[in-house]
């Protein structure tokens, strides 16, 4: 009796599932898109923007999740292009910048407004961008403020040096006799705490002696180099050229800042019932860990133009529930990095989701190029040689393969390489098919370890066996993550075949990592990603700028400094982008990393979303975005949507956008004709 | 017993400041700090950081603030998220895990408890034989995965329940019994084999031989026994469904305090570990002694002098 009522149970489970499943699969697998389209019913966008935004201080946060919700709260002097990322104006109708590339003049327009109506005018962007650049803050971005005069002594807490009531200038040699003049080169600045003190008597024997007996005048937030000419005229004098200075102005460190609330509210000037914004939105709510609503600010000197009435964004850090909520039509878009590598195959079916396209990032693996048996060139380039990296693509299926550092994704500077690269590759002996050969030539990799000493038995298809290379104290370290860890295996598995070496893999908890591989502990390799601040070259070959880079590397050349330094002074930007691909390519033939690929966008929205685009950093300038409830309208096929499936009336937006600058350049350049057709005439 | 409890009360405190000692020892001695990220800082902006934070200070100083400040019990603010307090994320936070927490344990009760009694009453039969297997089965299925398939079946191909988030009382179904499953599984057993063990004892006998009816022997006698051992494991186990249980919580993206309290070791949150750590150690001692006193209660065996 029992056992029946114990089977009839059973099948009653079993006849359940059964049903459970059939009804699933009559559900799914019939449709053009994934999962439910539900298109909300009015103009409000539902985003997941990844972790909780740490805080909504633009001048604190660091990361992408935050970034993109203080686009929407904060405008800047420059908005990002919505596909591009290059800067288009906004608070600044037009700049101008002085032929020595030093001083750069915005002008802004009169109708900027904060969310309470106060009106936006020079004077609150100095008070902004010194207030990034204070000590006391501790902003973890402020070094994007560097360029700035004085920026970096001021947040240092550095002071200038006077003696016999002077200044005393940075460059002894150009001392004259009326000492340093703060508004004009730049004056000596050090740090003068105990451990400064002691570092420059170990360091800078010359600086040291020449302030001995001096004292010191602290720099001020007066000394930086960002001043109101006028209500609506601002003026940014830098250390040195910085033709990337105007891109980097998107950043939300640069936003425009309330000071009257942020000084009343003190600590508590974020919440929603104290905040006061400058972007096209205002914070409506925000219940950490949940949501957060975004609502149209009707102040906002361009709210004409902007679709989205709110939006929300839920803060989320687990992939697969993104991906559930996502096809369960809850939420309409997601961030970069956001479908699951095992989930690829079946959502690249999608075309008119799936969105992936190349980043401005840069995975690799470095070396430590000061201890044995990397700091042979010849082993550098054999472990980078011997990686196959179309093969890498094909497995790890969102990156693209590279064997550069600066991913390419700026036009103009992939031109300028390309042609420099096959210059100096040809006074160095090699043809153009050599450097693409950079991507893989095992055969050429046997040759480099038979040059570095080792005793290497040739095999097949170009293959060897290395049999005396040194396996202690050589691993390649990565922080813990499945796809850092197949990456690793792969590699890993491509030197066993192709040099029939084993390097041992080490796995490391993230925080942990970081200090480790930045002291360059490490043994022999450690893997790293970069991702750029702003769109240009720079922010990637500026990690091996200086002695006390941040590659992790131990790498360092002045030559390369000095082409970098040279490039910046240069204002045409071919032949600034030639001399920085010089840099590159000095740097590269180093070898001091192995780059592996440029990670690519992989996220997905829904088809009725438009004007989010899957631009190089993930940045959506949100006044662009809005919901087309026609699906005749509705994006399609989306690997074309930077192009022909571009969408007319964001272009027009844009272009509405690009005018005042144009305008103001044209004006200028007739101008400066007209001038030189008087000078003429004279 | 009044003095009983009084003398358990009063050793949370020492306990609580030996735990939260040795958490922050721990902490100072992982590697990484909270600031650090992909990029490199300059070395001024770390000066910057380190002199904001105080961490320029000798390690006794910084100690000495920290247990100063827990004594009143303020935890400091987060260094991770700017600008709120320790106690205002904890109070935050605790609804949620404490909502789906209790709801769970309540689930996991009554049906573990049902099923357990009925199963030992009828031992042997295909309803023990099924229940039993079932709660194998709950016992077996990590909530990891459990939780997906709800999601897959009542989600994505249903489209009757929501996938993730808090949102109202639809979206704590699955939730609550992907996290109560495993309970009501372990309860069901252990409730099964308690009642096996008090149904032969000789204290059931005679109350059986006084004449008393099953109902009071199994409701009055049988019971309270048999589910001593159901409430000793409710203490801890309340404990830890109130923190929060971070699987659950990051699958279905609750707001819980239990997801947050690996992020933040994860960041090295120093006073939001600390703080989460404080109290979840305080809610277990305190929900021990509760189940220590209920004892009395059950068992009349138990005394406390």
């Amino acid at each position: 009796m029992s056992q029946k009522i114990f089977c009839r149970i059973l099948t009653g489970i079993v006849l359940f599932s059964v049903g459970v499943v059939s009804i699933g699969c009559s559900n799914a697998g019939n449709s053009k898109y994934w999962g439910k389209i539900d298109v909300p019913k009015e103009d409000n966008l539902r985003y997941i923007t990844g972790s909780e935004p740490e805080s909504l201080d633009p001048q604190f946060v660091t990361g992408q999740p935050e970034a993109r919700i203080l686009i929407g709260l904060f405008d800047r002097l420059v908005e990002y292009h919505p596909k591009t990322m290059q800067p288009i104006p906004s608070l600044a109708s037009s700049w101008e910048t002085t032929p020595d590339g030093l001083v750069y003049t915005f002008h802004l327009r009169k109708d900027g407004k904060f969310s309470n109506g106060d009106p936006i005018k020079a004077k609150d962007f100095v008070w902004s961008f010194k207030r990034g650049l204070s000590p006391e803050l501790a902003s973890r971005y402020a070094f994007l403020g560097y360029d700035m005069k004085y920026g970096e002594e001021y947040n240092s807490g550095k002071s200038f040096v006077k003696k016999n009531g002077k200044f005393l200038p940075e460059d002894p040699a150009g001392a004259s006799l009326d000492g340093c003049d703060l508004s004009g080169p730049k004056c000596l600045a050090v740090v003068t705490d105990e451990e400064g003190m002691k570092e420059l008597k170990e360091n800078d024997k010359d600086t040291a002696s020449r302030i001995e007996g001096a004292e010191f005048v602290p720099v001020t937030a007066d000394n930086v180099g960002i001043s109101a000419v006028d209500d609506y005229t601002l003026k940014a004098t830098l250390k040195q050229p910085a033709p990337y200075f105007v891109g980097l102005l998107c950043h939300q460190f640069f936003s425009a800042l309330h000071q009257p609330s942020m000084d009343k509210f003190k600590k508590e000037w974020m919440k929603p019932e104290n905040i006061v914004t400058s972007g096209a939105y205002q914070l409506e709510s925000w219940d950490p860990y949940d949501q957060m609503t975004i609502a149209k600010s009707d102040k906002y000197w361009d709210a004409k133009n902007v679709k989205l009435n709110k939006i929300q964004f839920y803060p989320m850090d687990e992939q697969t529930t993104m991906m559930n909520i996502y096809k369960a039509g809850r939420v309409d878009a997601l961030y970069n990095h956001t479908v699951p590598a095992a989930w690829n195959d079946e959502i690249k079916k999608f075309k008119d989701e799936y969105l992936l396209h190349p980043e401005v990032t840069i995975e690799y693996y470095t070396f430590s190029i000061k201890k044995k048996p990397f700091d042979s060139i010849h082993v550098r380039r054999a472990f980078s040689l011997s990686v196959n990296r179309a093969n890498l693509e094909a497995f790890r299926k969102t990156i693209k393969q590279t064997a550069d550092f600066v991913p390419s994704i700026f036009p103009e500077y992939e031109k300028a390489r390309k042609k420099v690269f096959a210059e100096l590759a040809k006074k160095d002996g090699m043809t153009e098919k050599d450097l693409e050969a950079r991507l893989f030539d095992p055969a050429q990799a046997c040759k480099e370890m038979k040059e570095a000493g080792y005793s290497v038995t040739d095999g097949k298809d170009g293959k060897c066996k290395v049999s005396d290379f040194p396996l202690d104290g050589v691993e390649l370290t990565y922080n813990t993550a499945e796809s850092n860890k197949a990456v690793a295996e792969f590699v890993q598995s491509q030197w066993k075949q192709n040099l029939g070496i084993t390097i041992p893999l080490k796995n490391m908890e993230f925080k942990t990592f970081l200090p480790y591989r930045s002291a360059i502990e490490y043994k022999g390799m450690a893997r790293a990603g970069w991702v750029g601040d702003y769109m240009d070259p720079f922010t990637f070959l500026s990690q091996f700028y200086s002695p006390k880079n941040d590659s992790s590397t131990g790498w360092w050349n002045p030559k390369y400094d000095a082409l970098l330094d040279d490039a910046n002074k240069d204002l045409d930007p071919t032949s600034r982008f030639e001399k920085m691909a010089r840099a590159e390519y000095m740097m590269m033939m180093d070898q001091p990393v192995i780059p592996l690929g440029v990670a690519g966008t992989n996220w997905m929205k829904k088809p009725y979303v438009k004007g989010l685009y899957p631009n190089p950093g993930t940045m959506h300038p949100w006044k662009f975005v809005y919901i087309e409830r026609d699906p005749s309208k509705w994006d399609h096929d989306v690997d074309k949507i930077m192009t022909e499936q571009s969408d007319p009336a964001v272009d027009a937006q844009v272009a509405a956008l690009e005018k005042t600058q144009l305008d103001f350049e044209k004006s200028r350049t007739e101008l400066t004709k007209k001038e030189s057709g008087e000078k003429d005439a004279d | 017993m009044w003095h009983f409890i009084l003398k358990r009360l009063l050793t949370i405190i020492p306990m609580a400041l030996i735990v939260v000692t040795v958490t922050w020892g721990l902490i100072r001695l992982a590697p990484g700090n909270f600031y650090s990220g992909e990029k490199k800082l300059p070395p001024a902006i770390e000066k910057n950081i380190r002199a904001k934070y105080g961490l320029d200070q000798p390690w006794y100083v910084q100690y000495g603030k920290v247990i100063g400040r827990i004594v009143r019990l303020d935890f400091g603010d987060s260094l991770k998220y700017e600008g709120q307090s320790v106690n205002t994320i904890i109070k935050r936070h605790l609804p949620y895990s404490a909502t789906i927490g209790i709801l769970a344990y309540l689930f996991a009760v009554v049906v573990g408890l049902s099923a357990g009694i009925i199963a030992a009453l009828k031992q042997n039969s295909g309803f023990d034989y099924g229940s039993m297997a079932l709660s194998m089965l709950g016992l077996s299925v990590p909530s990891f995965v459990m939780g997906p398939i709800l999601v897959l079946v009542f989600s994505l191909w249903l489209f009757i329940l929501p996938p993730a988030r808090f949102t109202g009382l639809s979206s704590l179904v699955l939730p609550v019994f992907t996290l109560g499953a495993i309970y009501a599984a372990y309860i069901a057993r252990m409730t099964r084999a308690g009642m096996l063990e008090i149904l032969r004892s000789d204290y059931i006998r005679t109350a059986r031989a006084k004449g008393l009816s099953e109902k009071t022997v199994l409701l009055k006698h049988a019971l309270r026994g048999g589910i001593i051992p159901v409430v000793s494991f409710t203490g801890p186990a309340l404990a830890s469904l109130l923190a929060g249980t971070v699987v659950v919580e990051r699958v279905f993206a609750i707001p819980g305090l239990g997801n947050m309290f690996v992020q933040s070791v994860f960041n090295r949150d120093e006073p939001l570990i600390l703080g989460v750590v404080a109290f979840l150690s305080i809610m277990l001692m305190v929900f021990n002694l509760i189940v220590d006193i209920s004892y009395g209660f059950l068992d009349p065996r138990i005394r406390y002098e």
